[in-house]
């Protein structure tokens, strides 16, 4: 079957293995197949060798987290996301996988009033804990949502989908952050519900490309740099050029900043103000540290704001958020994620920042105290003193 | 094409036995997974792969053993499969022991100075787990982040620190090993000296045709609290090497003594980027720990022995991170030439340190002569040397020059005094050179020593000894599966 | 062509007087004579080779027959400022090879069998038998000078070994220490030669740079009242294998004499050790090498490994 991944990305491997301590599948199974390595073998076996796509095949391909925390472990460089993304796509569209409980759970996604409307009833569902457990949905979804407010036009603040409903307390944290630091934010709201990171995660291209050209048509009317404070979000926006392919993208995408990015190179803009009593265990959002490569800026924000930055040793290893891998494979996640509650525990900090709204909500049912980065900062610069 | 068809085949009384032992999750008899098992890191094709176990204890080691013995199937134990020899692939269809699963440290014995660890633990793994109580396991194989223990154990792997501190055999105490009979053997132990044939020696490096390793006790090494790493850039390989000698005669023994001559560290340069200078013929990465008096004695040595041999620069890594970087840029070298084509056989052989120079030189014109691009990164200090060959196998013909290629080095190497294999064993890479370096009699012998713990040969056959010996004649179980899941 | 395949003249003359037929035993220098239990008296005795065949300082590499004195080997080693692990008790090299017995500075230099890079013995057959290699780094098949060391000449007569050679130190100072733990003491220095004690005073072998030394002797000075002496304390007579904890409390298993080999385990005692318990089934594994290597039972008939 022609699983559409280009010869030379799929030649690029040699089989080194030095993927598969990174890879969070392969560390709780220790099953060759649930690895980078092995998954390539199998891509390879099933493109250039046509052997047939048996259930364990598809098994393979559908139980990578696609954290990509193998691609800064390669030393060949060979690019894990683009033939995972390409092979879940086509496999998508074969039918080898079914994506009909994914594709009507995302329908939603850029639908933001239905959305907040099903996220309530959520959080009414699950304050009387009707929600399945596995399902890890918080039992202190908020009822209420507080008005945005645009007080500026020097940036852009992604809001999204899901986090907007479920968290958007973290970006009026960003955002006051930024006002803070005296930038003028146009949080985006309703006008780019949805980056489409959900979709191409789950091999669904078409609607993932519908929702990267309305996300782009959407915030092309100037050249503002777009922020994002959700590391997936983020990530799936600045590789619109790849996904798109166009010139059009491309330009989009180098606009596109991860916020703690953006703010680490303005260092100097933000106020300074008494720390927060906290050691704060850093957990790096695999798309913030893997894709995008920007886990340091993270921690030049944080560090002027809190007692201490802790460093966790799993080498950034995922914490088995991965989307809806969480939903889809639940035993899988919560194997992932008890790895690293014991690396937290390892260092027991007093609270736990991650920059993922996945992370924070896949760990928070594991008994984690998490925050956001910018609810930290935002706190120290408006605490009471 | 047919979805979803799975080609496991329920009705093999093999498996079904070993499944009543294990469970249905830890046996795997689909053809993707035996296709998985049939590869390791190295160029060699697999064979055919058997069910694939996944034991968690002694005990299921012992009943995998067992059922193996009574449908008369081989066993080959497979870590994390990054053996370069072959020493991991299936031959005859043998019934493959994963030992993902069995990954605990079992208990940190800070008093003896012995970590007792499952054969899956990875070797970086119980480094970090020491680190808070002072310690580490000394042997640091460029794979250290993913390779095993039990593989470490099996392959007597080596590493750059292994310069001062000695490869894996002087740090093992003791192996609770299974037989191919199902018996549980305890070899050596916390005692320095155990009275008696050192079985314990014997079984390290026997590359898993002994036995399957089932617990492993290692010594543990205080961090010194004081480390200096140099980086010297030469203008000629051959500088590089006779510094090397130099530093070994004059009596100092750095922890570890890397070279990488330009074409490497260009390589590598460009994937860690922790600034090797890339115009150099050849860099040396030295490093040298102590205390702190020493250290600067034992680094200002090294500059002076590295400046009279006409270093062009002399560099000491200025903090942990930089060092860190120096280190990563090493030891993923042999990764990072996927950069100039996809595929590389890495050769490893060990010569007398004053022939590396010599060495060099020829195996520069071997691989120029069968046109084959070399790249070479090394143990110096051991005199191991590392020629990496670089091709692209979808390019005709290639893949016989690189053998080529790799067998003169080989010979070279042999008649200046030196050994088929450093640290990556032989598996079925290097049997067929055997007889080259020992005498029948000499292989005889090794091979009494086989039997005395496999009379029957089922642990992993084929390897290490040449055809024409028992345990080794396996040949025509060896086809090739193409396209289809075996 | 690898030198492992060159004829010597002296080892084959040593094959020949071997033979391949009746009980026979090499005879050293007698210093371990009794280990292994008593020699059958039918058995032939012969003398091995003798002599230094190559040394290379810069490879720390040095090949010798085994009938040279430990001693004989040390001042040549000496010469060029390194040494090696085998202990000098008045033997002959093939002798403390064959005993694998450790130095008491065994923390410092290392274990007897990983000095042993590669050996040659003679078989029962009769022939000249060479496992390891020349190198300081070698996994080319299986372990044969693993085997041999330790073996007491009942798998093969030893005729030549290479041995790995390690720098002497460029100062070593013996301290003696009272009224300390000497765990202490072993955990207090980076990397002793030696730490003893037997019972009351401890004793630690430090060494390295000048400078590493008079910082670690400071070190200990904060610990217990020390003085600088000459050497170690005398050895009682007999061995005890013990793990490093067992000889840290070895005072409350004899009531005689003893100096315990602090963080090694070994123990010299006044009176002789418990019989250990081998493992039964590795005991199996080493009766079968024993019947594959020797058939007939003619390589020091009477003395077996262990015993």
């Amino acid at each position: 079957m022609d699983l559409k991944i280009n010869a030379d990305d799929l030649n690029a491997c040699v089989q080194c293995g030095l993927c598969l301590p990174h890879c969070p599948t392969y560390r709780v199974t220790g099953d060759e197949a649930l690895s980078p390595r092995g998954r390539i073998h199998l891509m390879r076996e099933v493109q250039d060798n046509d052997a047939p796509v048996t259930t364990e095949v598809v098994d393979a391909f559908d139980t990578c987290v696609q954290c990509r925390g193998c691609e800064p472990a390669c030393p060949s460089g060979v690019p894990y996301g683009r033939l995972i993304e390409s092979t879940r796509a086509v496999l998508a569209d074969t039918g080898a996988v079914s994506t009909r409980r994914q594709r009507l759970a995302f329908w939603a996604l850029s639908r933001p009033r239905t959305l907040r409307l099903g996220s309530t009833l959520l959080a009414v569902a699950a304050r009387l804990r009707l929600v399945p457990e596995r399902l890890g949905v918080p039992t202190d979804l908020p009822f209420m949502r507080g008005q945005r407010h645009t007080s500026g036009d020097d940036v852009y603040l992604f809001t999204g989908c899901v986090m907007d409903a479920w968290q958007r307390d973290v970006h009026d944290a960003g955002q006051r952050v930024l006002e803070a630091a005296g930038v003028g934010v146009t949080p985006t709201g309703d006008l780019a519900p949805c980056c489409g990171a959900l979709h191409t995660h789950a091999g669904l291209g078409d609607p993932a490309r519908q929702r990267a050209e309305a996300t782009i048509t959407a915030l092309s009317n100037d050249d503002r740099p777009i922020l994002v404070d959700s590391a997936g979000c983020g990530a799936a926006m600045k590789e619109y050029g790849h996904l798109l392919g166009t010139p059009e993208a491309a330009a989009f995408s180098a606009r596109v900043y991860d916020i703690h990015e953006w703010l680490a190179t303005r260092l100097d803009d933000l106020p300074t103000t008494a720390k927060l009593d906290l050691c704060v265990a850093v957990q790096d959002p695999c798309h913030q540290r893997h894709v995008q490569r920007v886990h340091d800026a993270t921690r030049a924000v944080l560090a002027p704001y809190v007692h201490k930055i802790i460093e966790l040793d799993d080498d950034g290893l995922c914490c088995g958020a991965g989307g809806a891998f969480s939903v889809l494979h639940p035993q899988l996640a919560t194997d992932i994620r008890d790895r690293k509650v014991d690396a937290i525990e390892r260092v027991s900090p007093d609270i736990v920042a991650s920059a993922n709204p996945g992370c924070s909500l896949h760990l928070a049912a594991g008994g984690v105290e998490v925050m956001h980065p910018m609810q930290l900062i935002n706190q120290a610069l408006h605490q009471r003193t | 094409m047919p979805l979803f068809r799975s080609t496991r085949e329920p009705i093999d009384p093999l498996v079904a036995d070993l499944t009543a032992a294990l469970d249905a999750d830890r046996v795997r008899a689909d053809g993707a997974q035996r296709s998985l098992a049939a590869h390791d890191a190295s160029v060699f094709d697999g064979g055919i792969a058997g069910p694939v176990c996944f034991p968690e204890t002694t005990e299921e080691v012992q009943a995998i053993m067992r059922i193996a013995e009574q449908h008369g199937s081989a066993v080959v134990p497979r870590g994390a499969g990054t053996g370069l020899a072959g020493g991991a692939i299936p031959l005859g269809r043998p019934v493959v022991v994963s030992t993902g699963r069995m990954n605990k440290v079992l208990s940190v014995d800070t008093d003896n100075r012995i970590a007792w660890v499952q054969p899956g633990v990875i070797n970086l793994d119980l480094s970090k787990k020491l680190r808070p109580k002072g310690f580490h396991f000394a042997p640091d194989p460029s794979s250290q982040q993913v390779c095993t223990l039990g593989g470490n154990v099996a392959n007597n792997s080596g590493g750059p620190h292994c310069l001062a501190y000695g490869v894996t055999d002087a740090h093992v105490v003791s192996l609770e090993v299974v037989l191919p009979d199902g018996q549980v053997a305890v070899l050596g132990g916390a005692e320095d000296e155990t009275p008696g044939l050192d079985l314990r020696g014997a079984f390290v490096g026997s590359e898993g045709t002994l036995g399957i390793a089932t617990k492993i006790g290692v010594r543990i090494t205080p961090n010194a609290p004081a480390v200096r790493t140099l980086l010297l850039s030469f203008a000629t390989v051959r500088d590089a090497a006779q510094t090397v000698s130099d530093i070994i005669a004059a009596g100092v023994v750095p922890a570890a003594l890397e070279v990488m001559d330009q074409r490497m560290t260009v390589a590598v340069e460009n994937y860690v980027a922790a600034g090797y200078p890339t115009d150099a013929a050849a860099v040396l990465l030295a490093e040298v720990e102590g205390l702190d008096g020493g250290v600067e004695i034992d680094a200002a040595r090294i500059e002076e022995l590295g400046r009279a041999n006409s270093a062009t620069d002399v560099r000491l890594a200025g903090s942990e991170k930089e060092r860190a970087a120096l280190w990563k840029g090493r030891k993923t070298a042999f990764g990072a030439v996927a950069q100039i084509a996809p595929d590389y056989y890495l050769h490893d052989t060990v010569v007398p340190r004053a022939r590396l120079a010599d060495i060099l030189e020829q195996i520069y014109e071997i691989t120029d002569r069968h046109e084959v691009t070399v790249m070479n990164v090394f143990h110096a200090g051991d005199g191991n040397l590392h020629p990496l060959l670089v091709f692209d196998a979808r390019e005709q013909g290639t893949l016989e020059r690189v053998h080529a290629a790799g067998a003169e080095i080989l010979r070279a190497s042999l008649a200046a005094g030196g050994v088929l294999s450093g640290e990556h064993g032989i598996g079925v890479e290097k049997q067929a050179y055997m007889d080259e370096l020992f005498s029948p009699a000499d292989l005889d012998h090794q091979n009494r020593l086989r039997q005395a713990f496999d009379p029957a040969c089922r642990a992993n056959p084929g390897k290490v000894l040449p055809m024409g010996h028992s345990c080794a004649d396996i040949q025509a179980l060896r086809e090739m599966p193409t396209g289809v899941w075996g | 062509m690898s030198t492992l395949t060159s004829t010597d003249r002296a080892l084959h003359d040593f094959a020949a007087q071997v033979g391949a037929e009746d009980p026979i035993a090499v005879e050293g220098n007698r210093t371990r004579w009794h280990l292994g239990g008593p020699l059958d008296e039918l058995a032939r005795l012969v003398e091995a080779p003798t002599g230094i065949v190559d040394y290379q300082p810069s490879e720390m590499v040095v090949t010798v027959r085994a009938g040279t004195t430990v001693a004989e080997l040390h001042e040549t080693l000496a010469a060029a400022g390194q040494t090696s692990a085998l202990p000098d008790r008045g033997g002959t090299v093939g002798g403390a090879v064959a005993v694998g017995e450790n130095r008491l500075d065994r923390l410092g230099r290392g274990s007897a069998r990983d000095a042993v890079l590669q050996v040659r013995y003679v078989s029962a057959e009769g022939e000249i038998v060479t496992g390891g290699g020349p190198v300081v780094k070698n996994v080319s098949g299986f372990n044969l000078p693993k085997l041999i060391v330790g073996s007491l000449g009942t798998l093969g007569l030893i005729a030549e070994v290479v041995l790995r050679t390690n720098p002497l130190p460029p100062v070593q100072r013996w301290i003696r220490a009272e009224r300390v733990d000497p765990r202490d003491i072993r955990d207090a220095l980076l990397r002793p030669g030696a730490v003893l004690w037997d019972g009351t005073s401890s004793w630690a072998l430090v060494e390295g740079h000048e400078v590493d030394v008079d910082a670690e002797v400071d070190k200990l000075a904060t610990l217990a009242d020390i003085a600088d002496v000459d050497g170690p304390p005398e050895l009682p007579p007999h061995r005890w294998f013990l793990s490093p904890q067992g000889a840290a409390h070895v005072d409350t298993m004899t009531d005689g004499a003893f100096i315990a080999s602090i963080g090694v385990g070994t123990v010299w005692a006044e009176e002789p050790p418990q019989p250990a318990e081998p493992d039964p089934v590795a005991a199996q594994i080493a009766e079968r090498t024993k019947r594959l290597f020797d058939p007939s039972g003619r390589l020091n008939p009477g003395r077996r490994a262990g015993a």
